[in-house]
């Protein structure tokens, strides 16, 4: 009872009301408390006291304080009734969990929410962007054919003007020729083998040159076994002159031939291909004297 | 909510709605012991804006660690007053508070306790001016520096140069003579 008194009056009631004592001293005290009821007894008094002292010296807060710190706590409660759990003493740990998941639960959603529009998005803009890639293929498609067929207009355009200067040069050639008293025409005329045959031959004496002039030609189209030959009588001998072919579509108007300084007449036989050493003589197509 | 009724419980039936999250509970609370809990914590921080937002987290707590107070170990009221007290201290220990307030830093000196007993001498209550002047100096120091400035009981016997005994002796006698005066 000494002891019960003695620890009473040491003061470590008083300091663990006032939460002074660590954790192991506060046990001590309810061990004591719960053995000895004068020690409970005794806390309580001072319980009591420190309640009376503290409510003597109340500050009545502000006005909605108190509706505010409701309105906190009363939030927290919505949440929790609005999960389907009992309301039963036992159950209040399991509400408390319940009452922090809506607070998580409502970013967590708004993002599972933002993802699926994003997901939306994304497919939407996938979509978009295989059309366009599907109609950007087909421009191109298109691009390429176009760019095709202009190359093609633009070859047979361009062998046309090859074609035409060529001409253009060979005909110039002809009308200077013309001019030129050192040029000869020679007009060969049709043998009986095919009267209606005739073509004409140009011929420089002094520069030795020879040219079959294609576009006054009529001569039967030779196969590919046979070409013709042009020939110059020489002192009465027939001196080759070269091979030329009679084609539909010639390029060139004016075939050069083999050089001669002289001749009496020009004659043109058809022999086997590459030409023969001395002329068939009854495959003579036409003959031309030179006119002096 | 809006009821401007007050609302007074017994300790068993406030305890035990709060423990069943009966929000009755915390709004009986409020209207019993706001003011008292509002007189603790002002008596260690002076700014009435930040008590009472001290206040208000006080209430939270007491809602949400409902489940750790035990009957059996002491009242509700000194439960909930060790609430206030201790997040209060926290709160003045903080750095931030201490930087905001720098002319209002506690200096562990003793003028600075007796210069604080005047504003515990203004108390509205006339009973307590009574009361406080019957209690002598010393023993208030002692119970001040305890009770409202957050010292343990250790650090205000190194404070004031006394032995941890005396000290001890000393916050009993002032909460002898507050009982004597309520009881």
């Amino acid at each position: 009872m000494e002891e019960v008194k003695a620890y009473i009056e040491s003061g470590i009631l008083e300091l663990y009301v006032l939460g002074q004592l660590d954790a192991q001293e506060q046990r001590e005290v309810e061990a004591m408390a719960s053995k000895h009821p004068e020690v409970k007894q005794e806390i309580e008094a001072i319980e009591l006291a420190m309640e009376q002292y503290a409510i003597q010296n109340a500050i009545t807060p502000s006005a909605g304080l108190g509706d505010k710190i409701f309105e906190k706590i009363g939030l927290s409660e919505n949440a929790e009734k609005a999960e389907p759990i009992v309301e039963a003493v036992k159950e209040v740990k399991a509400t408390k969990g319940a009452m922090v998941i809506p607070l998580n639960t409502a970013p967590y959603e708004s993002k599972i929410k933002t993802l699926r529009f994003a997901l939306a998005a994304c497919i939407a803009l996938l979509v978009v962007s295989i059309i366009a890639l599907y109609s950007a293929h087909n421009e191109l498609g298109n691009a390429k054919d176009q760019i095709a067929v202009l190359n093609l207009n633009n070859e047979k355009f361009t062998s046309t003007v090859n074609f035409m200067k060529q001409s253009n040069a060979d005909l110039q050639k002809i009308i200077d020729m013309a001019n030129d008293p050192d040029w000869k025409t020679v007009k060969l005329a049709g043998t009986a083998m095919d009267p209606k045959a005739k073509m004409t031959v140009y011929w420089h004496a002094k520069g030795k040159h020879v040219m079959v002039d294609n576009s006054k030609m009529d001569l039967p189209v030779n196969d590919q076994q046979h070409q013709y030959q042009l020939w110059a009588i020489v002192n009465g001998k027939p001196v080759d002159l070269g091979v030329f072919d009679v084609k539909a579509d010639s390029t060139h108007i004016l075939v050069n031939m083999k050089e001669t300084g002289s001749a009496a007449a020009f004659a043109v036989t058809l022999e086997k291909r590459g030409g023969s050493v001395n002329p068939t003589m009854n495959q003579m197509v036409v003959v031309g004297n030179v006119s002096i | 909510m809006g009821t401007t009724k007050k609302i007074s419980l017994s300790e068993e039936e406030l305890v035990s709605k709060l423990k069943s999250r009966d929000t009755i509970a915390i709004q009986a609370l409020y209207d019993m012991y706001s003011g008292a809990l509002l007189g603790v914590i002002s008596r260690i921080i002076e700014q009435t804006e930040v008590a009472e937002d001290l206040l208000q987290e006080t209430f939270i707590k007491i809602w949400n660690s409902a489940d750790s107070y035990d009957s059996t170990k002491g009242r509700l009221f000194t439960w909930m007053m060790n609430i206030a007290r201790n997040l209060s201290i926290d709160k003045i220990r903080s750095k931030d508070f201490k930087n905001s307030s720098k002319n209002q830093d506690i200096e562990n000196n003793v003028d600075f306790i007796d210069a604080q007993k005047e504003v515990t001498f203004n108390a509205d209550t006339l009973g307590i001016k009574d009361m406080v002047t019957a209690l002598k100096p010393e023993f208030n120091d002692v119970l001040n520096m305890v009770y409202f400035k957050g010292y343990t009981h250790v650090e205000t016997a190194e404070e004031l140069n006394l032995p941890l005994g005396t000290v001890k002796t000393r916050i009993r006698m002032a909460i002898m003579e507050l009982r004597k005066h309520f009881n």
